[in-house]
């Protein structure tokens, strides 16, 4: 007997061992070409207390002083909400057009696909830093590219889930007698549309957080007021944005999860 | 099909809602600035723009390729130590194993983070670290905290109680009831969601990338500040490549492990 057989008797010990093993000096060596030092956070944790030093405590007043700042949360929310609402739209109407069970059309639905696997790969930064250049930097540029982030996330999804659709009410509609527009009216919209809402409504709180960020990029909005304060050192500032950035998120998630919960119970 | 389908007396309980979701909206365009003649001409515009970026600019690719792989480590270190950071929180916030009070703070922890967008993060910690690859493999290993914490913990609490009460009754303490009871149970679902995370991380290291992290969204932001557009196409045009490729990857991974997908 090995020493290897001895340590590690069965099959499926040694190829778990160097599953793990692998792994592992894969995050060695990748740690070493990059030059990242994981226990780094613990050692350098003195520059992590200086910031905190700085940041603390959070200048509240910064909030209410200028009314931009109020301004900069609602057009966050705005962004994020009327992103949510047109991106989802847009998504519910392109995944009719590409389904094989409600466009008959083949060059229709080609098209339609075609557009939505092209929009899921497009990097978010580049559609943002395109939309800055056609519109110029502001919110109309953020809220853009969350409409068609958005489209770009539920477009395929939403195909899916229509072409899942179940098919027994559909033909037992269509055999009295019903038309195509008709089957899709009284049997595929009402199977549908509670699901779809209750994945938009879902998507409301991602799209909140990435009307933050893309603020940074020329999206205008709560993101780049912060970005400005932590770039002139006015961290007491930024503490205050980010606490009340918080608070936001997790006012529409609650709302969002409310509603959800009603959409799918009236459905129910 | 007739004018009956249609009928306005059919929707009258969606009256309130829609009129509601309207106001609403419109009042939200008011403060987004929407305007259809700006959106026409931006059409316009970015249509012309994206005509102009062709064709891309082939001499800069082999400059790209350095921080594509950079872009590529970044996620996978961020991923590697983001899942262990998750797994200890979702140790802590299921009820199965730990106390009541140990819960509620790790569940609480994890909430925020979850309502706290990375790119503030990353903010935090490049003002903390300076800028460089650490705040961003650093933020995306936070980043991982809140939704693979939470669906883990959720995990973890979905496991059979006959398990562990049979091993604790044998007399097998905490860290035995976890190394045997808990992780073979919980492992496949670990790295499902550590292969979807990784998705996830990819494509925000390029976001983290614009602001400093270095590597493809640096190189993409770059070009783009410079008006170096052809040279921007050809950083999209890789930022395209890895991304498509590491879903195909991570899909066909995940297809093998066989767990429902973390989305759902």
């Amino acid at each position: 007997m090995s020493l290897a057989n001895f340590i590690l008797p069965s099959k499926k010990y040694r190829q778990r061992a160097s599953v793990s093993g692998l792994v592992i000096l894969s995050v060695a060596l990748a740690c070493a070409y990059i030059g990242f030092n994981p226990l780094g956070f613990f050692t350098e944790f003195h520059f992590v207390q200086d910031l905190l030093g700085e940041m603390l405590p959070p200048n509240f007043d910064a909030l209410w002083s200028s009314s931009s700042i109020g301004f900069s949360f609602l057009q966050t929310v705005s962004m994020a909400f009327l992103g949510t609402l047109y991106g989802g739209l847009m998504a519910i109407i392109l995944s009719f057009l590409a389904a094989a069970n409600t466009m008959p059309f083949r060059v229709i639905r080609a098209f339609a696909r075609s557009l939505l696997s092209l929009l899921r790969v497009i990097p978010a930064l580049g559609i943002v830093l395109i939309y800055v250049i056609a519109v110029g930097i502001g919110t109309f540029a953020g809220l853009l590219t969350v409409v068609t982030i958005t489209v770009a996330t539920f477009g395929k999804l939403f195909t899916e889930m229509i072409e899942n659709a179940e098919a027994p009410p559909s033909e037992a509609i269509y055999s009295v007698g019903a038309t195509q527009v008709q089957v899709i009216r009284y049997s595929i919209i009402p199977q549908m549309l509670p699901t779809f809402i209750a994945n938009l409504l879902f998507s409301f709180d991602l799209n909140m957080r990435m009307a933050v960020w893309l603020g940074v990029f020329g999206g205008g909005g709560i993101g780049f007021q912060l970005y400005l304060a932590m770039r002139v050192l006015h961290y007491k500032d930024a503490t205050a944005y980010i606490f009340f950035i918080i608070v936001l998120v997790i006012l529409v998630e609650k709302v969002s999860d409310f509603l959800r919960k009603k959409v799918l119970k009236a459905s129910a | 099909m007739t004018w009956r389908d249609f009928r306005p007396t059919r929707y009258r309980k969606y009256l309130i809602p829609t009129l509601a979701v309207t106001l609403l909206s419109l009042g939200a365009a008011r403060v987004c600035g929407v305007s259809l003649q700006k959106l026409q001409e931006g059409l316009v515009t970015s249509g012309l723009f994206i005509a102009r970026m062709f064709p891309p600019d082939w001499q800069a690719f082999p400059e790209m390729l350095e921080p594509a792989f950079d872009s590529v480590v970044i996620a996978f270190l961020g991923t590697a130590f983001g899942t262990l950071m998750a797994m200890t929180f979702a140790l802590l916030a299921a009820n199965t194993i730990a106390a009541p009070w140990i819960r509620n703070t790790s569940r609480f922890l994890i909430g925020l983070e979850r309502s706290l967008p990375e790119l503030v993060i990353l903010l935090l910690l490049v003002a903390a670290f300076g800028l460089g690859a650490t705040p961003a493999i650093l933020t995306l290993a936070i980043g991982c905290v809140g939704m693979m914490g939470k669906l883990l913990a959720d995990v973890i609490e979905e496991i059979d109680p006959v398990t562990i009460e049979s091993m604790q009754s044998v007399g097998a303490n905490k860290m035995q009831v976890i190394i045997f009871g808990v992780w073979p149970q919980i492992l496949p679902s670990l790295i499902s969601f550590a292969l979807f995370r990784f998705e996830v991380n990819l494509r925000l290291s390029v976001v983290l990338g614009a602001v400093g992290a270095g590597g493809i969204g640096y190189e993409l932001d770059y070009a783009f500040n410079t008006l170096a557009y052809h040279r921007a196409l050809t950083a999209l045009l890789v930022i395209l490549v890895l991304v498509f490729a590491t879903e195909r990857l991570s899909r066909g991974l995940r297809e093998k492990i066989k767990v429902g997908d973390p989305l759902k």
